[in-house]
C-alpha cells in the first residue's frame, strides 16, 4: 500500500495534466476557428462595402492622370531562365500611367541574364547604383535595352538571396513608390493601378499596400495573363485553394481593417521607397523579409509617432503557383514557418506592448498564440487526445461527439469562405470549381492540416536552433505554354 | 467538462449552417447566372437602337433618343451598365446623346437628389454620375459634398467637379485639402488641371492661401497648364516659401513653364545646404527648362555627395542638348572620381538609345 502510493499520486498527476492539456486543446481548437470565422465576417463586411462603392473607385481616371504616382516595379530572379522573359514582358505590359521594372538577376547560373538579353536586345552600361540601402552581393553589370523606349533595367549580381536582390533593386528604383513582384507572378493587367490606389487614396498616410495573391495551379494562363480561373484538379491543390481564401483574402483583409496587417505577400506588394529606405530596406539574414519588412515599417511608424497606413487591397489580382506535389509543400510550410519564428524572436519586445498599439496588442499576440504555436498545439492534440481516453481522463463518447463538432466547425469556416468568394467576386465560372473547393474544404482537417502540422513544427524548430539558411535551391521552370504550372518552392503568398 | 447535450445541440446546428451555406453558395450562383441572362434577354431589343444612336448625325438622333428614354424601367435597367461604361469610352457626338439620353430619363434629377441621400454609396454613385454627365448645375451641391463625412464619397465629388466644376469650384476645392476631412492634393490638383483656361485665376488666388498644401496644389496646377504669366510668383514661392513642399513643387513648376525667369531661383535650389529632395527636384527642373546657362552648375553637381542629386544633374544635362553632352564628355574624360562615373553612365545609357526624354524627379513628400 505504502510503495503503490506515489504511483497512485503519480498517476493521477498525470491524469489531472491530460484532462487539462486536452481541455486546452479543445479550447484552443475552438477559439483558432472562431478567429478566422471573426476575420472571415470583418472580411465580408468590406467586400461588401467595396462592392457597392465600386461604381465611383475612379479606377479609370488613376489609369490616364499624370499625376498617379510612377513606381519602380522589382523583380528578383533566381535561376528563371525559363520564364523570365515572358514574366517581364507581361510585366511591361501593366496598365499604368507610368511604371520601369527593375530585373535583379541574383547570380542565376542557367542563362536568366542571357533570356533576357535575347528578348529585350540588351545592351551592357555603365551604372552608378545609388547605395540608399546596403547590399551584400555585388551589383556586377547593369543592362539597358537598346534603342528602345522600354522602360527596364536589369542588374546582375552575386548571388545574396531574394532580400539582398530586392535591396539592390530597390537601390536601383527612380519612382517613389517600389512595388516588390515574384518573377513567377502572374498579374492582372489592372494589377498596379489596383494596388496602387490606396497610394492615390491617402496618400500622406498610406505606406505599404498588398494586393491577393491566388493560386495559378489549373488555370488557364495566356501571355502571361490568368484568363480563366479555375481549382485544379489534385486534391492538394483544392485544399490550398480553400486555404489560401480562408488565410490569405480573407485572414488578410480583415486585418487590415483592424489596422494591424502584418504580412504584404513578397509576391507583390507596393512600399513607399523612403519608408523603405529609412527602415533600411529587406532584411537579409531573416527568411520571411517581406512580412519581417512590414512589423519593422510598423514599428519604426510607430515609434515616429506617425500617422501611417499599411493596407490590403481586397481585389484578385496576383497569381502565384502552390506546390502540388508535397515534398514541395513540406519545403514551403516549413521555411514559412521558419520565417515566422525568426520574425517573432527578432521583435519580441513588441509582443504585448501597448507602445505599438494594435499591432503590439493584438496582432502579434494572435500570431504567436494562433499562428506560431498552432502546430505545436494541433500534434500535442494528437498525442494527449487519444492518451487521456485510455487513461479515462476523456469520456471516449464525448470525445469523439466533440471531434465531429470542431470538425463541422472548421467545415463551416471553411465554407464561409467559399461563400464569401462566390458572392464577393466569383473567380469561377464553373460548376465543378465549386464542388473542388468544397472537397477541399471538406479534405482539408482531414490529414492536410496534420502533416503541415508537422512540417511547421520542424521549421519552428529551425528557427529555434537558427540552422543555416539554404538560399537559391527553389525548383522553378516557370510559365511556358497556356495553363502550364510547374513547382516552386517557397515564397509566402 | 461540456455536457453531451450541448454538444449534440452544437453539432446540429452546425450541420444546418453547413446546409445552409451550400444552399448559398449554390443560390448566388443559380441567382447570379439568371440575372445576366435576364438582362441580357431584356436589353437584346434595345441594343440596335443604341448603336444607332452612337453612329447617328445630330438630326438623326431625335427620334432614336425618344425611343430610349421611353423604354420602361427594367429595360433601362438592363441597359443602364452598358450605358455607364459607355459614357466613359466615347467622345464627341456620341457622347453628347448618351448625356441627352440620361438627361431625357432624368438622371441627372436623380442624381441630383441622391446626392443628399442617407446612402454613402448612393451619394457617391450620383456624384460620379453628374460628373460623367459633365452636369453643371449640380457643382454648387457637389461643393458642398467635398466636406462630407465620408471619404470616398468626397473624393468621388472632387473628380466630378473637375468634370462639370468652373472657377467658382476653385476656392473649395483648395478649401478641401485640409482640415479633418480633407481630400489627398492628387486629387484635388487632377480637378483642378481638369477645370481648363477660365479657372486659372482662381487657382492663382491659391499662391498666397495661408496653408502650405493649397500653395503647392495651386503652383502645381499653374505648372501643369502652362500658366506662364505666373512664373515670377512661382518663382517668390520657390525663393521665399517656408515649407519645403511648396518649395518643391515650384521648382517642378518653373521647370515646366520653362520661362528665363525660373533660371536665377532653380540655380539657387540646387545649390549645397538646400534639401536633397529640392536640390533633386531642381536639377531636374534645370534639364526640362532646358537652358544653356545652367550647364555650368549641373557639371558641378555631377560630383555631389548625393548620387541622386548627381544622377539628376546628368539626366538633366544630357536633355538640355550638344552644350550639356559635351559637358558630361569632359566629366567623363576627366582622371575618374563619382562625377566621371555619373557623366560615363548617363552617356552610355544615351549611346544604346535608352535614356529617357524627360527627366523624373520623383521625390516623395
Amino acid at each position: 500500500m505504502a510503495a503503490g502510493e506515489p504511483w497512485a499520486s503519480l498517476l493521477g498527476a498525470v491524469h489531472t495534466l491530460i484532462t487539462v492539456c486536452d481541455s486546452v486543446v479543445i479550447v484552443y481548437f475552438l477559439a483558432i476557428n472562431t478567429s478566422y470565422l471573426v476575420l472571415i465576417l470583418i472580411a465580408l463586411g468590406e467586400f461588401v462595402r467595396t462592392l457597392r462603392r465600386a461604381p465611383f473607385a475612379g479606377h479609370d481616371e488613376a489609369a490616364t492622370s499624370p499625376l498617379t504616382p510612377p513606381v519602380s516595379v522589382i523583380m528578383p530572379a533566381h535561376n528563371q531562365a525559363a520564364g523570365i522573359a515572358e514574366a517581364v514582358r507581361a510585366m511591361l505590359l501593366l496598365r499604368y500611367p507610368e511604371f520601369e521594372v527593375v530585373v535583379v538577376d541574383d547570380g542565376s547560373t542557367d542563362g536568366t541574364l542571357d533570356a533576357l538579353r535575347e528578348a529585350f536586345d540588351l545592351a551592357e552600361v555603365e551604372y552608378v547604383v545609388p547605395d540608399d540601402i546596403p547590399v551584400r552581393g555585388r551589383v556586377t553589370s547593369v543592362h539597358l535595352p537598346r534603342g528602345g523606349p522600354v522602360r527596364l533595367v536589369v542588374a546582375r549580381k552575386d548571388n545574396g538571396g531574394k532580400a539582398d536582390a530586392l535591396n539592390v533593386g530597390i537601390n536601383l528604383a527612380r519612382y517613389p513608390l517600389v512595388c516588390m513582384v515574384d518573377a513567377d507572378s502572374i498579374l492582372d493587367s489592372q494589377a498596379l493601378l489596383a494596388v496602387a490606389k490606396p497610394f492615390c487614396d491617402d496618400p500622406q498616410r498610406v505606406v505599404a499596400s498588398g494586393g491577393v495573391v491566388g493560386l495559378a495551379n489549373g488555370c488557364t494562363v495566356v501571355a502571361g495573363r490568368v484568363v480563366e480561373a479555375r481549382v485544379p484538379p489534385d486534391l492538394l491543390g483544392r485544399v490550398q485553394v480553400v486555404e489560401y481564401l480562408r488565410a490569405f483574402l480573407l485572414g488578410r483583409t480583415g486585418w487590415s481593417k483592424l489596422g494591424s496587417l502584418l504580412i504584404i505577400a513578397g509576391a507583390f506588394g507596393l512600399f513607399r521607397k523612403d519608408a523603405v529606405v529609412a527602415v533600411g530596406g529587406m532584411d537579409p539574414d531573416c527568411i520571411g523579409e517581406d512580412a519581417e519588412l512590414v512589423i519593422r515599417l510598423h514599428k519604426h511608424m510607430r515609434e515616429q509617432g506617425r500617422d501611417y497606413r499599411i493596407v490590403f487591397v481586397a481585389e484578385p489580382i496576383s497569381w502565384s503557383e502552390a506546390p502540388s506535389q508535397r515534398k514541395v509543400l513540406a519545403h514551403q510550410r516549413r521555411r514559412w514557418h521558419r520565417g515566422l519564428t525568426e520574425i517573432l524572436l527578432k521583435h519580441r519586445r513588441m509582443i504585448g506592448n501597448p507602445r505599438y498599439g494594435r499591432i503590439g496588442l493584438l496582432a502579434l499576440p494572435f500570431y504567436v498564440v494562433f499562428e506560431l504555436l498552432a502546430p505545436l498545439v494541433e500534434l500535442a492534440g494528437l498525442v494527449l487526445v487519444p492518451l487521456g481516453v485510455l487513461m479515462g481522463a476523456v469520456d471516449a463518447d464525448f470525445l469523439w461527439r466533440f471531434l465531429v463538432v470542431a470538425y463541422v466547425y472548421a467545415v463551416v469556416v471553411g465554407m464561409v469562405s467559399v461563400a464569401v468568394e462566390e458572392y464577393a467576386f466569383h473567380r469561377f465560372t464553373r460548376w465543378r470549381d465549386v464542388w473542388g473547393g468544397l472537397v477541399g474544404v471538406v479534405a482539408e482537417n482531414i490529414g492536410y492540416r496534420q502533416l503541415t502540422a508537422w512540417w511547421r513544427l520542424r521549421g519552428m524548430w529551425d528557427g529555434l536552433r537558427r540552422s543555416p539558411q539554404v538560399w537559391g535551391a527553389m525548383t522553378r521552370a516557370g510559365f511556358d505554354s497556356p495553363g502550364q504550372v510547374t513547382e516552386k518552392g517557397g515564397d509566402r503568398a | 467538462m461540456i455536457s453531451a447535450g450541448i454538444v449534440r445541440g452544437a453539432l446540429l446546428i452546425l450541420l444546418a449552417v453547413v446546409l445552409v451555406l451550400g444552399l448559398l453558395i449554390v443560390g448566388n450562383r443559380l441567382v447570379r447566372r439568371h440575372r445576366e441572362r435576364r438582362r441580357e434577354r431584356i436589353a437584346a431589343p434595345v441594343r440596335g437602337s443604341l448603336l444607332q444612336l452612337l453612329c447617328a448625325e445630330e438630326d438623326e438622333q431625335t427620334e432614336l433618343l425618344n425611343r430610349l428614354a421611353e423604354t420602361d424601367r427594367r429595360t433601362w435597367a438592363a441597359l443602364e451598365p452598358t450605358l455607364t461604361a459607355l459614357l466613359g469610352k466615347v467622345a464627341g457626338g456620341a457622347r453628347t446623346a448618351l448625356v441627352r439620353l440620361y438627361e431625357l430619363r432624368g438622371a441627372a434629377v436623380d442624381a441630383v437628389a441622391d446626392l443628399s441621400s442617407r446612402s454613402a454609396a448612393r451619394r457617391g454613385r450620383a456624384a460620379q454620375v453628374l460628373g460623367q454627365l459633365s452636369h453643371r448645375p449640380a457643382a454648387p451641391s457637389l461643393c458642398r459634398l467635398l466636406a462630407d463625412h465620408d471619404p470616398e464619397v468626397r473624393l468621388a465629388a472632387t473628380r466630378a467637379l473637375g468634370r462639370c466644376g468652373g472657377p467658382e469650384a476653385v476656392s473649395y476645392l483648395l478649401e478641401a485639402l485640409h482640415g479633418p476631412r480633407a481630400v489627398p492634393p492628387a486629387a484635388v490638383t487632377r480637378a483642378l488641371v481638369s477645370l481648363g483656361p477660365e479657372a486659372q485665376r482662381s487657382v492663382a488666388t491659391g499662391l498666397e492661401h495661408p496653408q502650405p498644401l493649397a500653395r503647392a496644389v495651386a503652383i502645381e496646377v499653374l505648372g501643369a497648364t502652362g500658366v506662364v504669366s505666373r512664373t515670377s510668383e512661382i518663382a517668390r514661392a520657390l525663393r521665399e516659401d517656408p515649407q519645403i513642399e511648396v518649395r518643391v513643387k515650384a521648382a517642378r513648376a518653373l521647370g515646366r513653364l520653362g520661362m528665363p525667369e525660373g533660371l536665377e531661383p532653380l540655380l539657387a535650389a540646387v545649390r549645397p545646404g538646400q534639401p536633397v529632395a529640392l536640390r533633386m527636384v531642381g536639377a531636374g527642373a534645370l534639364g526640362t527648362l532646358g537652358a544653356v546657362a545652367a550647364t555650368g552648375p549641373l557639371a558641378e553637381l555631377l560630383g555631389d555627395p548625393d548620387r541622386h542629386v548627381a544622377a539628376t544633374a546628368a539626366r538633366a544635362l544630357l536633355q538640355i542638348g550638344p552644350e550639356g553632352r559635351a559637358e558630361l564628355q569632359a566629366a567623363a574624360d576627366d582622371s575618374g572620381g563619382p562625377a566621371a562615373a555619373q557623366a560615363r553612365a548617363v552617356l552610355a545609357e544615351s549611346a544604346v538609345g535608352a535614356a529617357r526624354d524627360d527627366v523624373r524627379a520623383e521625390v516623395a513628400l
